[in-house]
């Protein structure tokens, strides 16, 4: 029996895995620094267009934020614009459109590699700094340029920190912290401005206005004044500076209105770009620069688009060429023409265009097929700028478009294991299952999510397919419960208006925003929302607590840390908390730490979590081990570790988000109510019931198919600054599937009532849940080598096989089997 | 099951399970205890043609899915359908039933009072609660008379026979599955809701009107 299980299972993780490591390839980039190539002599010898480089990053800074009528609040910036001392444009940066692959483009000017993505959540991993990948930093520091860095230190993890002659690097630990990591950067700048002569390059990089986006969406009332503020640093920064002195400030992505960033819609990759120099009103500005006015206002203000539009990487050659240095050897980027009429005369302009002509062809290991740099060679006056230019805006689009080198061998092996480990699955489930209504059922939801893998918007909408499952699944019950003349119309209204509400909890997938969404009223209603996490709380606590005093009393002292800590986390986050309830907390933080003053949330925040873990596991502990030695009946085990984990699991979710388990305790009651009569097809109702509900509240929680939604904010409780990354990995993988584990571990307390056949239950519960996975898998992989040259396959597909993978790997393998075994065999 | 057989012994000839189950074999000449009292006359002549005609004005012809002016058609079309087709097809002990003018109206009222109960199950079913209320109430009319026929009958029936259950069943079934297509992301102006599910419960309505018969 157990086989049955085992062997597709087995089967499949070893097929995913040989799949992923074919689709996600450790990209080949050229080693080595660049150097000059054409008339190296000359190029050495020539002037510099600018002397200095000032360069500011504002984290999220999206095009409109620079020149929207409605949007912006950079006066001083529009001011130039309009003067001609600044050059604007929108650079398309390109997704994943989160800051540490951003900052790997902007620097080393490559396309990045989708797995970037999720090293920037681990961010300490080492694999994806580029201390050996050419970059323009690296280059200008080997030319002799005097570095100053001060801002996110994302850069410091990506650059050797070397370069610098002095940096400081603040972090987003706090995403509610709008100015003192702002602060931490502006400064400096006093100093560095009175020491102007000691340094060449000074690059600064604001979190500030990005952190206001996370919290409270792109038109947050935050909004305007962080608008003012980065403007006067800009304006304090422009007044001191020398004419030969460049001033870059750009946005390393851009946000959606609700604030998120990570995907590939127009208001997530348009980013704003600005050049800055007095220098600049003696040269002929951009065309689309000619007859506007900034603020301005676009036709379809939706697109995002104003001004010159140009790729993020440009930049790189572009000031590369304007300081005299190689373009760095990984680059596709194309120099901006604007600038072309900066470099001293048309021979060094020439020589510049080519040598990034071609360090694109090294690049894309092209050969020169249309004899640029040959004619070039033969008569280096007569070079037609325009179409050497057109030739490589050709190249980068075509390198852009196959960023990654598919590893095939592995893909296709890893695809025949998972279809075996399908076949494997489906013979397995009809031999246990048989052709019954629940085999039936499996398959039909299996399929239907299999097929829905082939659309991108099904993928990104993929909780309405969810909702839509469980609704026709309840109304398919309620009616065959009618027929055969058992109405429970209550019990059912009970369960679609628990659904109902859960559905309305929170906005979810990536089309649409609703402003009426449950946890938004709530946020505004900060007394009905702790009234409702502290009955959630309760509720879970009193949960089959009769004749169990142990139980109801380890889990009520947990429930109160749990309390205590989520509320004093909502004070440090400036979330709306009742007072009294600040007073209750202030007074028990007090206790804790044995001080007084306006810090005590702060400092006791730590040890509290650190507590409740401790608190947590001591207690697990002695279960297990009264359990083990027969000091206590095994049958209440499970039920205990369920409420316990279920503890944890509130304890990682936002505060927000914590009634929903007091809806998920009304909705356990009801669906164990509906299912007690089921007979023998109980364990496979009960796993696919869990199985929907799995998926339906992960979308509920605010999870979609989309890398912008990883909750890193959760993912940090009782964690200090010097933290251990495998911890934070643990925690961010509870803290997304917090309402998922909630109902995986619900078949828990409601098959094993019989423990004689334990086993049995077990691979029949668990079987539905794998062909699932296998089908789905199947699917999805197919439809991810299909359409492998999409133009979403970054953006929707790819997070979507992540996605996947977490759910193979850490929901059923390691949630669904291993820990669910392992109590099993204990009992 | 043991309920059933117990009822066809006992011949409570007005039980919903009986008229579900066995009505299929009806012969309408004679009628005993074991013939069903009310079944619906396997013939053409209950499809609803006029749906399809009004789901054409309102794709093709109606100016930017009108779905007001849609349910100001709908209403006196199912009226005449209810009187020239659907009645006449209805078998109640026998006998065709004449048409009631007075029920005729009051079921109209009963149909705008259906809609509120309509309009839970539908913000039930996912429908927005807040936004789009006015639209959401529009469909939960539409469904309501779509029913229309329906629920005379069930007045007509004295409220004991289940059969007229499927119809209202098929018009959620249209309704639920044509929300597949909502989340699609190909911006047509009729993926704005509720027009996808009108057509739903329409084509829904259609397929219940013209098997529900024979099942």
């Amino acid at each position: 029996m157990l086989k049955s299980l085992v062997v597709p299972l087995l089967l499949q993780l070893v097929g995913v895995f040989v799949f992923l490591s074919g689709f996600f390839p450790q990209k080949n980039v050229l080693s080595g620094d660049a150097g000059f190539t054409i008339d190296a002599s000359l190029q050495e010898k020539s002037k510099h267009a600018f002397n200095k480089l000032v360069f500011v990053v504002i984290d999220a800074l999206r095009s409109d934020f620079l020149y929207s009528e409605e949007n912006s609040g950079f006066t001083f910036v529009h001011s130039k614009i309009n003067s001609g001392e600044a050059w604007g444009y929108t650079a398309y940066s390109n997704p994943p459109t989160v800051t540490l692959p951003r900052l790997k483009g902007i620097t080393t000017g490559s396309t990045p590699n989708f797995l970037d993505a999720i090293l920037n959540v681990a961010e300490d991993d080492s694999s994806s700094n580029i201390k050996e990948q050419d970059s323009w930093p690296n280059q200008f520091h080997k030319n002799g340029f005097k570095m100053r860095f001060f801002g996110d230190d994302t850069w410091l993890k990506l650059l050797p920190n070397e370069i610098f002659d002095e940096y400081e690097g603040t972090n987003s630990f706090f995403v509610s912290d709008f100015e003192q990591v702002d602060l931490n950067v502006t400064r400096h700048i006093p100093n560095q401005l009175s020491h102007a002569n000691e340094w060449d390059v000074l690059i600064l990089h604001y979190l500030g206005l990005d952190h206001i986006g996370h919290k409270g969406g792109a038109s947050s009332t935050f909004m305007p004044a962080k608008h003012s503020e980065m403007d006067q640093v800009i304006e304090n920064l422009y007044k001191n500076m020398k004419d030969d002195t460049l001033m870059i400030v750009m946005g390393d992505h851009g946000m959606n209105d609700v604030g998120n960033h990570g995907g590939s819609s127009a208001s997530e990759t348009s980013a704003g770009l600005v050049f800055l120099s007095k220098k600049l009103s003696k040269y002929q500005k951009p065309n689309a620069q000619n007859d506007v006015r900034v603020p301005m206002t676009l036709d379809d203000p939706s697109s995002f688009q104003y001004l010159t539009s140009i790729q993020q990487m440009d930049l790189v050659p572009t000031i590369s060429s304007l300081f005299n240095v190689p373009v760095p050897k990984n680059s596709v980027g194309v120099l901006i023409p604007d600038f072309i009429q900066l470099l001293n005369n048309d021979k060094l302009a020439n020589i510049k265009i080519m040598e990034n002509y071609r360090q694109l062809l090294d690049v894309a290991k092209l050969e020169d097929l249309d004899n640029i740099l040959n004619e070039f060679e033969r008569s280096p006056k007569k070079l037609d700028q325009e179409y050497a230019i057109s030739k490589m805006k050709d190249i980068q689009e075509t390198l852009i478009r196959n960023a990654t080198d598919y590893n095939y061998d592995n893909i296709f092996i890893g695809y025949c294991v998972l279809v075996v480990a399908t076949l494997v699955a489906i013979i397995c489930a009809i031999y246990v299952m048989h052709f019954s209504y629940p085999f039936i059922g499996t398959m039909s939801i299996s399929i239907l999510l299999g097929l829905s893998c082939f659309g991108s918007s099904f993928i990104e909408e993929e909780h309405q397919l969810w909702w839509w499952i469980i609704t026709g699944s309840i109304a398919l019950g309620y009616i065959h419960s009618a027929i055969s003349g058992k109405t429970k119309f209550k019990l059912y209204f009970v369960l679609f208006v628990c659904l109902r509400l859960i559905r309305g909890w929170n906005n979810t997938g990536q089309q649409t925003a609703y402003s009426y969404v449950i946890a938004n009223l709530l946020k505004s209603n900060p007394t009905i929302l702790w009234a409702l996490n502290i009955w959630a709380v309760f509720i879970l606590c009193m949960r089959d607590f009769k004749g169990n005093p142990t139980s109801f009393i380890s889990s009520f002292t947990l429930g109160m840390m749990v309390l205590t800590y989520k509320m004093n986390w909502s004070i440090i986050n400036k979330e709306q908390v009742p007072e009294y309830l600040i007073e209750i907390v202030r007074k028990y933080c007090e206790i804790y730490t044995g001080t007084h003053d306006d810090q005590v949330f702060d400092d006791a925040l730590i040890p509290m979590a650190t507590l409740f873990f401790q608190s947590l596991s001591s207690i697990c502990f002695i279960k297990l081990l009264a359990v083990v030695f027969r000091m206590q009946k095994t049958d209440t085990l499970l039920n205990d570790m369920s409420k316990y984990i279920t503890l944890l699991l509130i304890f990682l979710s936002s505060s927000n988000n914590i009634p929903q388990f007091l809806i998920f305790e009304v909705l356990r009651f009801c669906i164990i109510k509906i299912v007690q009569e089921a007979g023998d097809s109980k364990v496979y109702i009960v796993s696919l019931i869990s199985l929907c509900l799995q998926n339906f509240t992960f979308f509920q929680f605010g999870g979609t198919n989309s890398i912008a939604t990883i909750d890193l904010a959760n993912a940090y409780h009782g964690i200090s600054e010097n933290y251990n990354i495998y911890m934070v990995g643990w925690l961010m993988a509870m803290a997304n599937f917090a309402p998922s584990i909630y109902w995986a571990i619900f078949p828990w307390t409601t098959i094993y009532k019989d423990t004689r056949n334990k086993k049995e239950l077990f691979v029949k519960c668990k079987l539905p849940i794998l062909l699932f996975n296998c089908i789905v898998g199947c699917c999805l992989f197919a439809a991810c080598i299909a359409l492998r040259y999409h133009l979403f396959i970054w953006s929707v597909f790819s997070p979507k096989l992540c996605y996947y993978a977490g759910w193979t790997v850490f929901m059923n393998v390691i949630v669904g089997c291993i820990v669910e075994g392992i109590l099993l065999i204990l009992v | 099951m043991s309920k059933k057989n117990k009822n066809i012994k006992k011949r409570v000839t007005f039980s919903d399970d009986t008229t579900i189950t066995t009505h299929q074999t009806h012969k309408k000449k004679d009628l005993d205890y074991d013939r069903p009292p009310v079944y619906m006359r396997k013939t053409i002549t209950t499809i609803p043609i006029h749906l399809l005609a009004l789901l054409y004005y309102y794709i093709k012809i109606s100016d930017n899915y009108d779905t007001l002016k849609l349910l100001f058609t709908l209403i006196p079309l199912q009226i005449a359908y209810l009187i020239f087709q659907f009645n006449k097809s209805t078998i109640y002990g026998n006998k065709r039933l004449k048409t009631n003018i007075p029920l005729l109206l009051i079921t109209i009222g009963g149909s705008v009072a259906l809609s509120v109960p309509a309009m839970i199950i539908i913000i039930l079913f996912g429908a927005p609660f807040v936004e789009h209320i006015f639209q959401t109430w529009l469909l939960a009319l539409h469904a309501s008379f779509l029913a229309y026929p329906a629920l005379y009958s069930v007045f007509n029936c004295d409220f004991k026979v289940g059969l007229w259950k499927k119809y209202f069943i098929a018009i959620i079934i249209g309704g639920w599955i044509s929300c597949v297509v909502i989340p699609l992301d190909w911006d047509r102006d009729w993926q704005v809701w509720p027009i996808p599910v009108v057509v739903g419960i329409y084509l829904g309505a259609f397929v219940g009107y013209s098997i529900t018969a024979y099942i």
